[in-house]
């Protein structure tokens, strides 16, 4: 099953990884011509007196990844109803979804983990503790969102009915919403526990999704 | 003979518009049934409720004995499933696409099989499945089918979208695999020629029923097309359900029936018809298929 979806999203998830990256060394090379042109004090005054994150041009990155990966890998499932192949091979139809999700949710993490190794790779060289771990903490519920995108993506691309599909994305804006809320650096500290959770919980909307594929709704 | 696809009183229901009520029918072991009807009459309904792709409201199926909604997935080893148009994965070439297969059929898969249908078609390894023709798609996934080498076939209107070539060639292969390896075999076809030339048993349906299911040369030993010459301006002003669709063109009755020339003669006088010179002929399949759901 993983091979199958290596081949669909191969050259996506390189773009994905490139994108993402490049954004986050973008905030980087921001972070660096401030410290180069006022110093690295200016640098650290303007995050702790104006909650400067420097890498704010992150925050949406990730929703749009994983909305796009959830397209890349369950558009062709569902063209041409392809998808009834994937439930006729001899695994549980459990199996064989959660195996798609996991692809998808390992590719999106990974990618989360490179972005972090990127940017903590520079910024503990030239940041207090604090300050870099706040910038991190900071852009977790980012990336939390881009794995719910890709998650309510899959739910509302393997939805059989259009009418259902468009109550789908209605929801899937208002539980991504959630995600958003304050764009206070670490304001969402406390709560990320739950957040994850929360997020974790979307792998099961897909099921609904095939569930209804498989008692031929339309 | 064992039955390894049974249904019983299926109903089925679009919305309102009812598909079919109380529907019951088997496919023994060893052989290929076709099922014919027109369109809109529930063949691809009884496909995707025979796939487990669709829930019917009521009734049961089976295969192999077990039931299709709780069926375990390793019994799916043994089902072949051809869906309408000859889909496969459009993103993976014709090497991926047979690695990807095998993985999932250890100890049954026959890679050969595939290729040997492959060489025919003349197309690069490394070709995709997306660049390619309705009929080069249509061996590959026969391809894939004979590699799985299942005991049961389920194929979804499999001439459609097929040149008169491929459809030979679709039909050739399979019959010689099915044949020689004792295979059953539940299809459906737009192409009658095809389905004569491939099935054993045939079931035709109409609007919400079955109107038969029979062996095809028992089917075309006793149905019959009856002519015979009427009055001018008499028109059909009877109904009698053992003779099917009975209409007049210039002059001349026509109707089938599974009746001997005998009775039809008894019954066409008992309901006073004026008519005279009485034939019988023979059918194909087509002509069968006609005979039984009428030409509208």
């Amino acid at each position: 099953m993983f091979y199958k979806e290596y081949l669909k999203t191969r050259w996506y998830l390189l773009l994905m990884l490139l994108t993402t990256s490049g954004f986050a060394g973008y905030g980087l090379l921001r972070l660096h011509r401030v410290a180069a042109v006022n110093g690295i004090g200016h640098a650290w005054e303007v995050m702790l007196m104006h909650d400067v994150v420097f890498i704010d041009l992150l925050e949406y990155v990730p929703v749009i990844c994983g909305l796009v990966l959830a397209l890349m890998q369950f558009v062709p499932e569902m063209y041409h109803k392809c998808l009834k192949l994937t439930l006729h091979l001899p695994v549980s139809h459990l199996k064989a979804v959660n195996q798609m999700l996991l692809w998808g949710v390992a590719a999106t993490v990974a990618c989360a983990v490179v972005n972090y190794a990127i940017l903590w790779g520079y910024m503990s060289q030239v940041l207090a503790n604090e300050l870099w771990s706040r910038i991190l903490w900071t852009a977790l519920p980012w990336y939390l969102a881009g794995l719910a995108a890709y998650l309510l993506g899959a739910w509302i691309i393997l939805e059989p009915a259009w009418r259902r599909r468009i109550v789908n994305i209605v929801v899937a804006v208002l539980v991504l919403k959630v995600y958003f809320v304050s764009e206070q650096p670490m304001a969402y500290f406390g709560f990320l526990p739950w957040l994850a959770l929360y997020t974790i919980a979307l792998l099961s909307f897909s099921w609904i999704s095939i569930s209804r594929f498989k008692e031929g709704k339309e | 003979m064992n039955s390894v696809i049974s249904c019983q009183h299926l109903t089925h229901y679009y919305g309102k518009r009812k598909i079919y009520e109380d529907l019951n029918f088997e496919v023994p072991e060893g052989r290929i049934l076709g099922l014919l009807g027109k369109n809109g009459t529930g063949k691809t309904t009884t496909i995707n409720i025979l796939s487990g792709y669709l829930k019917p409201r009521s009734g049961t199926c089976q295969i192999f004995g077990q039931d299709i909604q709780t069926m375990d997935p390793a019994l799916r080893r043994r089902i072949g499933l051809l869906i309408e148009g000859h889909v496969q994965y459009q993103f993976m070439n014709i090497e991926q696409i047979e690695r990807f297969y095998a993985s999932f059929y250890p100890g049954q898969w026959r890679k050969e099989a595939y290729y040997e249908l492959m060489a025919k078609l003349k197309v690069a390894p490394r070709q995709m499945i997306s660049r390619m023709s309705c009929g080069q798609r249509s061996q590959v996934a026969l391809g894939l089918i004979l590699a799985q080498n299942p005991d049961l076939l389920v194929l979804d209107d499999f001439s459609i979208g097929l040149d008169p070539g491929y459809r030979r060639l679709f039909v050739d292969y399979l019959r010689e695999f099915v044949k020689a390896e004792r295979k059953t075999v539940f299809l459906t076809s737009h192409i009658i020629q095809d389905m004569e030339r491939l099935v054993d048993d045939c079931i035709i349906m109409d609007y919400g029923r079955i109107l038969t299911q029979q062996p095809l040369d028992t089917l075309l030993d006793t149905l019959h097309r009856f002519t015979a010459r009427v009055p001018e301006g008499y028109d059909v002003a009877f109904s009698d359900a053992d003779l099917f669709h009975p209409s007049v063109i210039r002059g001349t009755l026509e109707l089938h029936s599974f009746l001997s020339s005998d009775e039809v003669s008894a019954r066409l006088t008992a309901n006073g018809v004026p008519f005279s010179d009485l034939h019988c002929e023979s059918l194909n399949l087509e002509d069968a298929f006609i005979g039984l759901t009428g030409k509208y």
